[in-house]
Protein backbone atom coordinates (compact mmCIF):
# COMPACT_ATOMS: atom_id res chain seq x y z
CA UNK A 1 0.00 0.00 0.00
CA UNK A 2 1.68 3.21 -0.78
CA UNK A 3 1.96 5.76 2.11
CA UNK A 4 -0.18 8.39 1.25
CA UNK A 5 0.10 10.66 4.18
CA UNK A 6 3.98 10.70 3.89
CA UNK A 7 4.35 11.15 0.27
CA UNK A 8 2.01 14.30 0.59
CA UNK A 9 3.96 15.09 3.52
CA UNK A 10 7.05 14.80 2.04
CA UNK A 11 6.15 16.54 -1.71
CA UNK A 12 4.19 19.21 -0.36
CA UNK A 13 6.44 21.14 0.30
CA UNK A 14 9.09 21.88 -2.15
CA UNK A 15 6.32 24.13 -4.25
CA UNK A 16 5.10 25.64 -1.45
CA UNK A 17 8.88 26.56 -0.86
CA UNK A 18 9.69 27.26 -4.55
CA UNK A 19 6.76 29.59 -5.26
CA UNK A 20 7.62 31.49 -2.77
CA UNK A 21 11.56 31.53 -3.52
CA UNK A 22 10.14 32.54 -7.32
CA UNK A 23 7.78 35.33 -6.18
CA UNK A 24 10.75 36.82 -3.62
CA UNK A 25 13.66 36.89 -6.35
CA UNK A 26 10.96 38.71 -8.69
CA UNK A 27 10.02 41.34 -6.49
CA UNK A 28 13.81 42.18 -5.01
CA UNK A 29 15.10 41.99 -8.64
CA UNK A 30 12.28 44.51 -9.67
CA UNK A 31 12.11 46.55 -6.61
CA UNK A 32 16.01 46.94 -6.15
CA UNK A 33 16.88 46.87 -9.91
CA UNK A 34 20.40 48.70 -9.41
CA UNK A 35 21.55 45.61 -7.65
CA UNK A 36 24.53 44.04 -9.64
CA UNK A 37 22.71 40.30 -9.89
CA UNK A 38 19.24 41.45 -10.14
CA UNK A 39 19.25 39.35 -13.78
CA UNK A 40 20.01 37.15 -11.76
CA UNK A 41 17.42 37.38 -9.88
CA UNK A 42 15.16 37.04 -12.74
CA UNK A 43 16.61 33.66 -14.15
CA UNK A 44 16.51 32.09 -10.87
CA UNK A 45 12.66 33.29 -11.07
CA UNK A 46 12.46 31.82 -14.43
CA UNK A 47 13.93 28.12 -13.23
CA UNK A 48 12.04 27.80 -9.62
CA UNK A 49 8.57 28.97 -10.80
CA UNK A 50 8.53 25.82 -13.90
CA UNK A 51 10.17 23.48 -11.21
CA UNK A 52 7.41 24.30 -8.47
CA UNK A 53 5.05 23.83 -10.92
CA UNK A 54 5.98 20.07 -11.62
CA UNK A 55 6.32 19.54 -7.74
CA UNK A 56 2.73 20.49 -7.41
CA UNK A 57 1.65 17.38 -9.79
CA UNK A 58 3.47 15.71 -7.43
CA UNK A 59 1.52 17.10 -4.25
CA UNK A 60 -1.60 17.14 -5.93
CA UNK A 61 -1.61 13.38 -7.13
CA UNK A 62 -0.43 11.88 -3.55
CA UNK A 63 -2.95 14.64 -1.89
CA UNK A 64 -5.70 12.74 -4.46
CA UNK A 65 -4.48 9.20 -2.92
CA UNK A 66 -4.74 10.57 0.28
CA UNK A 67 -7.71 12.15 0.64
CA UNK A 68 -8.93 8.21 -1.38
CA UNK A 69 -10.33 11.15 -4.49
CA UNK A 70 -12.30 13.28 -2.35
CA UNK A 71 -11.38 16.99 -3.55
CA UNK A 72 -13.17 18.93 -1.58
CA UNK A 73 -14.64 17.43 1.69
CA UNK A 74 -16.22 19.80 4.74
CA UNK A 75 -14.55 21.83 7.85
CA UNK A 76 -10.69 22.12 7.26
CA UNK A 77 -10.41 20.13 4.71
CA UNK A 78 -12.53 21.79 2.47
CA UNK A 79 -11.00 24.95 2.77
CA UNK A 80 -7.42 23.09 2.36
CA UNK A 81 -9.00 22.51 -0.82
CA UNK A 82 -10.60 26.25 -1.47
CA UNK A 83 -6.70 27.58 -1.31
CA UNK A 84 -4.76 24.38 -2.93
CA UNK A 85 -7.26 23.95 -6.51
CA UNK A 86 -6.99 28.25 -7.39
CA UNK A 87 -3.48 28.18 -6.44
CA UNK A 88 -2.76 24.77 -8.44
CA UNK A 89 -4.43 26.48 -11.83
CA UNK A 90 -2.69 29.93 -11.53
CA UNK A 91 0.79 28.13 -10.66
CA UNK A 92 0.82 26.17 -13.65
CA UNK A 93 -0.87 29.08 -15.85
CA UNK A 94 1.78 31.54 -14.50
CA UNK A 95 4.53 28.92 -14.85
CA UNK A 96 3.42 27.91 -18.64
CA UNK A 97 3.45 31.94 -19.40
CA UNK A 98 6.40 32.67 -17.96
CA UNK A 99 8.34 29.99 -19.76
CA UNK A 100 6.66 31.42 -22.87
CA UNK A 101 7.64 35.13 -22.20
CA UNK A 102 10.55 34.59 -20.49
CA UNK A 103 12.58 37.68 -19.79
CA UNK A 104 10.51 39.59 -22.47
CA UNK A 105 7.90 40.88 -20.33
CA UNK A 106 6.19 44.44 -21.27
CA UNK A 107 5.38 47.01 -18.19
CA UNK A 108 1.70 46.01 -18.21
CA UNK A 109 2.62 42.47 -18.18
CA UNK A 110 5.32 42.10 -15.91
CA UNK A 111 3.04 44.08 -13.59
CA UNK A 112 -0.27 41.49 -14.22
CA UNK A 113 2.65 38.77 -13.59
CA UNK A 114 3.57 40.08 -10.29
CA UNK A 115 0.35 40.75 -8.69
CA UNK A 116 -0.74 37.30 -9.91
CA UNK A 117 2.17 35.91 -8.44
CA UNK A 118 1.19 37.39 -5.38
CA UNK A 119 -1.48 36.62 -5.34
CA UNK A 120 -0.88 32.45 -6.23
CA UNK A 121 1.40 33.02 -2.61
CA UNK A 122 -1.00 34.21 -0.76
CA UNK A 123 -3.48 31.24 -1.89
CA UNK A 124 -0.87 28.54 -1.33
CA UNK A 125 0.05 29.83 1.99
CA UNK A 126 -3.46 29.61 2.76
CA UNK A 127 -3.59 26.04 1.42
CA UNK A 128 -0.29 25.36 3.61
CA UNK A 129 -2.02 26.85 6.65
CA UNK A 130 -5.35 24.72 6.09
CA UNK A 131 -3.21 21.56 5.30
CA UNK A 132 -1.24 22.42 8.58
CA UNK A 133 -4.62 22.97 10.79
CA UNK A 134 -5.45 19.12 9.68
CA UNK A 135 -2.63 17.62 10.47
CA UNK A 136 -2.99 19.47 14.09
CA UNK A 137 -6.91 19.05 14.55
CA UNK A 138 -8.02 15.79 13.30
CA UNK A 139 -6.70 15.21 9.41
CA UNK A 140 -4.62 12.47 10.70
CA UNK A 141 -0.66 12.54 11.69
CA UNK A 142 1.58 9.60 10.29
CA UNK A 143 2.22 8.67 14.03
CA UNK B 1 0.62 43.61 -23.69
CA UNK B 2 2.93 42.21 -26.57
CA UNK B 3 1.64 39.56 -28.86
CA UNK B 4 3.96 37.17 -27.83
CA UNK B 5 2.70 37.90 -23.42
CA UNK B 6 -0.91 37.18 -25.12
CA UNK B 7 0.49 34.45 -26.38
CA UNK B 8 1.79 33.17 -23.24
CA UNK B 9 -1.23 34.19 -21.21
CA UNK B 10 -3.16 31.64 -23.97
CA UNK B 11 -0.86 28.90 -23.20
CA UNK B 12 -1.03 29.00 -19.48
CA UNK B 13 -4.56 29.18 -19.18
CA UNK B 14 -5.43 26.71 -21.85
CA UNK B 15 -2.90 24.35 -19.57
CA UNK B 16 -4.28 25.27 -16.37
CA UNK B 17 -7.73 24.01 -17.56
CA UNK B 18 -6.42 20.79 -19.18
CA UNK B 19 -4.44 20.06 -15.92
CA UNK B 20 -7.11 21.17 -13.51
CA UNK B 21 -9.86 18.60 -15.95
CA UNK B 22 -7.33 16.03 -15.42
CA UNK B 23 -6.74 16.20 -11.77
CA UNK B 24 -10.60 16.46 -11.39
CA UNK B 25 -11.07 13.46 -13.63
CA UNK B 26 -8.08 11.22 -12.12
CA UNK B 27 -9.50 12.37 -8.89
CA UNK B 28 -13.09 11.47 -9.24
CA UNK B 29 -12.13 8.32 -10.96
CA UNK B 30 -9.98 7.28 -7.95
CA UNK B 31 -13.08 7.98 -5.54
CA UNK B 32 -15.04 5.73 -7.56
CA UNK B 33 -12.88 2.95 -7.53
CA UNK B 34 -12.18 3.10 -3.53
CA UNK B 35 -16.13 3.20 -3.10
CA UNK B 36 -15.99 0.34 -5.56
CA UNK B 37 -13.27 -1.83 -3.70
CA UNK B 38 -14.67 -0.70 0.06
CA UNK B 39 -18.15 -1.95 -1.40
CA UNK B 40 -17.17 -6.11 -1.53
CA UNK B 41 -17.27 -6.31 2.19
CA UNK B 42 -19.82 -3.87 2.25
CA UNK B 43 -21.90 -5.60 0.16
CA UNK B 44 -21.94 -9.45 1.45
CA UNK B 45 -22.81 -7.98 4.62
CA UNK B 46 -25.42 -5.35 3.40
CA UNK B 47 -24.93 -1.52 5.06
CA UNK B 48 -26.86 -1.91 7.74
CA UNK B 49 -24.92 -5.15 9.10
CA UNK B 50 -21.40 -3.42 7.81
CA UNK B 51 -22.66 -0.78 10.56
CA UNK B 52 -23.15 -3.12 13.31
CA UNK B 53 -19.98 -4.70 12.65
CA UNK B 54 -17.99 -1.17 12.72
CA UNK B 55 -20.32 -0.58 16.27
CA UNK B 56 -18.03 -3.64 17.30
CA UNK B 57 -15.05 -2.26 16.32
CA UNK B 58 -16.00 1.27 17.81
CA UNK B 59 -16.83 -0.82 21.31
CA UNK B 60 -13.54 -2.69 21.39
CA UNK B 61 -11.23 0.41 20.36
CA UNK B 62 -12.78 3.52 19.92
CA UNK B 63 -15.41 3.70 23.27
CA UNK B 64 -12.89 3.86 25.84
CA UNK B 65 -12.58 7.33 25.41
CA UNK B 66 -15.21 8.47 23.37
CA UNK B 67 -17.80 7.38 25.07
CA UNK B 68 -19.97 4.01 24.87
CA UNK B 69 -22.62 5.83 22.34
CA UNK B 70 -20.04 8.21 20.95
CA UNK B 71 -21.16 10.47 23.30
CA UNK B 72 -18.01 12.03 24.21
CA UNK B 73 -15.41 11.02 27.38
CA UNK B 74 -13.09 12.60 29.64
CA UNK B 75 -10.11 12.02 27.50
CA UNK B 76 -11.56 12.92 23.80
CA UNK B 77 -14.80 14.38 22.35
CA UNK B 78 -18.46 13.47 21.03
CA UNK B 79 -18.30 11.58 17.59
CA UNK B 80 -21.93 12.84 17.02
CA UNK B 81 -23.00 15.30 14.36
CA UNK B 82 -19.72 14.43 13.07
CA UNK B 83 -18.87 17.55 10.16
CA UNK B 84 -16.25 15.86 8.05
CA UNK B 85 -16.36 13.17 5.21
CA UNK B 86 -15.88 9.59 5.57
CA UNK B 87 -12.59 9.92 3.67
CA UNK B 88 -11.81 12.43 6.33
CA UNK B 89 -13.05 10.09 9.01
CA UNK B 90 -11.30 6.97 7.89
CA UNK B 91 -7.75 9.16 7.64
CA UNK B 92 -8.47 10.41 11.25
CA UNK B 93 -8.68 6.43 12.42
CA UNK B 94 -5.63 5.20 10.17
CA UNK B 95 -3.70 7.37 11.29
CA UNK B 96 -4.95 9.12 14.74
CA UNK B 97 -3.71 12.63 15.91
CA UNK B 98 -0.19 13.17 16.91
CA UNK B 99 -0.27 13.09 20.75
CA UNK B 100 -3.97 12.89 21.23
CA UNK B 101 -4.87 9.74 19.58
CA UNK B 102 -3.91 6.60 18.01
CA UNK B 103 -3.16 5.08 14.75
CA UNK B 104 -5.46 1.83 13.58
CA UNK B 105 -3.58 1.44 10.48
CA UNK B 106 -2.06 -1.73 12.31
CA UNK B 107 -5.25 -3.16 14.07
CA UNK B 108 -7.91 -2.43 11.23
CA UNK B 109 -8.07 -3.18 7.36
CA UNK B 110 -9.69 -0.75 4.99
CA UNK B 111 -12.43 -2.80 5.03
CA UNK B 112 -13.10 -2.57 9.02
CA UNK B 113 -12.29 1.55 8.81
CA UNK B 114 -14.73 1.62 6.39
CA UNK B 115 -17.40 -0.51 8.68
CA UNK B 116 -16.26 2.18 12.10
CA UNK B 117 -17.03 4.79 9.07
CA UNK B 118 -20.34 3.28 8.62
CA UNK B 119 -21.27 3.32 11.70
CA UNK B 120 -20.11 6.74 12.87
CA UNK B 121 -22.45 8.72 9.86
CA UNK B 122 -25.59 6.48 10.89
CA UNK B 123 -24.99 8.86 14.83
CA UNK B 124 -25.60 12.20 12.05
Amino acid sequence: MIPWDKLHGAMTHFPIALLLFSTACDFVSVMLKKLPFARELRSVSLYALPVAALASLGAVISGIGLAKGDLWGRGDFAWHHRFVWPAFGLLMALAVWRLVVREAMSRFGLCLYLILMLLASGLVAAAGYFGGELLLSGGGVPS
Amino acid sequence: MTPREIKGVMAGVVTSAVILVATFTAGGIHRNRYETEAQPGTKSLGPENVAVKGRSYFSQSCAQCHGRDAHGGEYAPSLLKLQISGAHMALVIRSGIKGEMPSFAKKYNEQDVAAIVAYLKTLH
